[in-house]
């Protein structure tokens, strides 16, 4: 049994409402980096409105740098989220899911890839640089976010539990 | 046709596709110029800036010229106004300090005068005039209280200027030497011949009982005679402005010599003086003595 499709209001209130934690996240750099992976993996992927969740997804690579003023040349995230975004999307249209567990499998696998592109890109813009451990309180915090973004976009949709 | 019209209409997917890839590869390659292109970036615009910031320099350092101009501009005008009011006052001081400086010298030629003359001269203050009105006189400062007495003979540097008409118990009354009613013994200079005389007015006066034989010219120095027991012999009254010669005497004008308008301070004779007091003011012409013959000593 697949889940339903989330409306787009409610897809875009809940982009709005990640924009916004990423804001008041940046003080704290690790949990800002799990809500941005969490946006720009599970919130704004659409998979019949690429250009939404493009969008989106840009709007939260930009945030994240300028909240954090990263110097000395932005735009390596926004990049990052953009080609993940879409590679989500294509594989959310490709290969549709079929329960939490799929829904989990598929975004770890979205994260390690996000992470790699993250640091890649970045390192393109801005040159080699030290990185935290953000990435890591990312990782382990997946099953905690990925559950929570699969109860907010489908609510009615079976939690995996018999 | 239509389905190849159709063909090349784009369609809202198409476009949404066509933003899509320019929004990644837009990103791609804003990251992939890296840093360098944004100092390239900064240089240029710091480069293409440079005309805007050398006029902005000039700008600023003419409104600092102007500023420092106008600033001294102030600055001169202040002192102009602290100089003007620094003049003002200076000529305020002058002004108030000019009646005592007059008579400061006033003083210091009364006692010269009074050096000059071996008697025991007194001055005093002339309080006003009454000069132009009839019968009018000057007011000294003194009276009874300082023991003055009737016709004493009263002096200035110039010239004399008349004797003690009326004497009160702290002031008196001098009757000038041009009042109509006034008379002096005097003499004249050359000649040594002497007459009275007899006021005018206006610091004008003629003397009479002078022969039509007597040669006088204009400027000739008029003396007292000392005959009046007012003044002494060789007191300076006046000098001779006028000269006609009538049926039997002449008929002299004098111009007198003291300033009667103007006395501020004045010596008083004492009563009853000498005949002969001292050397007369203008001394009269000496012959010249003849030149040292050759061999003599």
């Amino acid at each position: 049994m697949r889940p339903l499709t989330p409306t787009t209001l409610r897809q875009h209130l809940l982009c709005a409402g990640g924009l916004v934690l990423v804001v008041l996240t940046a003080p704290f750099p690790s949990l800002q980096a799990v809500v941005h992976s969490a946006l720009v993996l599970t919130l704004a992927p659409q998979p019949g409105a690429p250009l939404t969740g493009a969008l989106w997804a840009l709007a939260a690579g930009w945030t994240l740098e300028l909240t954090l003023r990263l110097p000395p040349h932005l735009g390596g995230t926004a990049w990052a989220d953009l080609t993940l975004v879409l590679i989500a999307g294509w594989t959310a249209a490709r290969w549709p899911l079929d329960g939490p567990k799929d829904w989990l499998t598929r975004l770890g696998a979205l994260t390690v890839l996000h992470v790699l592109l993250l640091h890649w890109m970045v390192r393109l813009a801005a040159g080699p640089h030290p990185w935290g451990w953000s990435w890591l309180w990312t990782l382990l915090s997946l099953p905690l976010w990925a559950w929570g973004a699969w109860r907010l976009l489908h609510p009615a949709a079976p939690t995996g539990r018999r | 046709m239509p389905a190849r019209a159709a063909r090349r209409r784009w369609t809202r997917a198409a476009w949404r596709r066509l933003a899509l890839v320019l929004l990644w590869l837009g990103h791609g390659a804003w990251v992939l110029v890296g840093p360098e292109a944004g100092r390239r970036w900064t240089h240029t615009a710091d480069t293409l800036a440079l005309p805007a910031q050398g006029a902005a320099r000039q700008w600023e350092g003419w409104r600092a010229r102007r500023r420092d101009d106008g600033r001294s501009l102030q600055d001169l005008q202040a002192e102009n106004i602290r100089l003007a009011s620094d003049l003002a006052a200076l000529r305020l001081r002058e002004a108030q300090e000019a009646p005592r400086l007059a008579e400061a010298e006033e003083a210091l030629r009364v006692l010269g005068l009074r050096k000059l003359i071996p008697l025991e001269l007194s001055a005093a203050r002339v309080l006003f005039s009454t000069r132009p009105a009839a019968f009018g006189g000057l007011i000294l400062d003194q009276g009874r209280d300082h023991g003055l007495v009737e016709d004493q003979g009263v002096l200035a540097p110039e010239g004399i200027v008349g004797r003690i008409w009326s004497v009160g118990p702290t002031q008196s009354k001098v009757l000038p030497a041009d009042a109509p009613n006034a008379s002096v013994a005097v003499m004249l200079i050359r000649s040594r011949a002497t007459g009275v005389l007899q006021g005018l007015g206006a610091s004008r006066a003629h003397i009479r009982y002078v022969s039509n034989q007597e040669v006088v010219q204009p400027g000739e120095a008029v003396l007292t005679s000392g005959l009046d027991r007012v003044f002494p012999r060789g007191l300076l009254v006046g000098h001779v402005v006028r000269v006609e010669r009538g049926e039997l005497e002449l008929e002299l004008t004098v111009q007198l010599a003291a300033p009667l308008d103007r006395v501020s301070t004045v010596l008083l004779l004492p009563p009853q003086p000498p005949l002969e007091a001292q050397q007369p003011f203008v001394q009269p012409e000496q012959p010249k003595p003849a030149g040292r013959k050759k061999g003599t000593p």
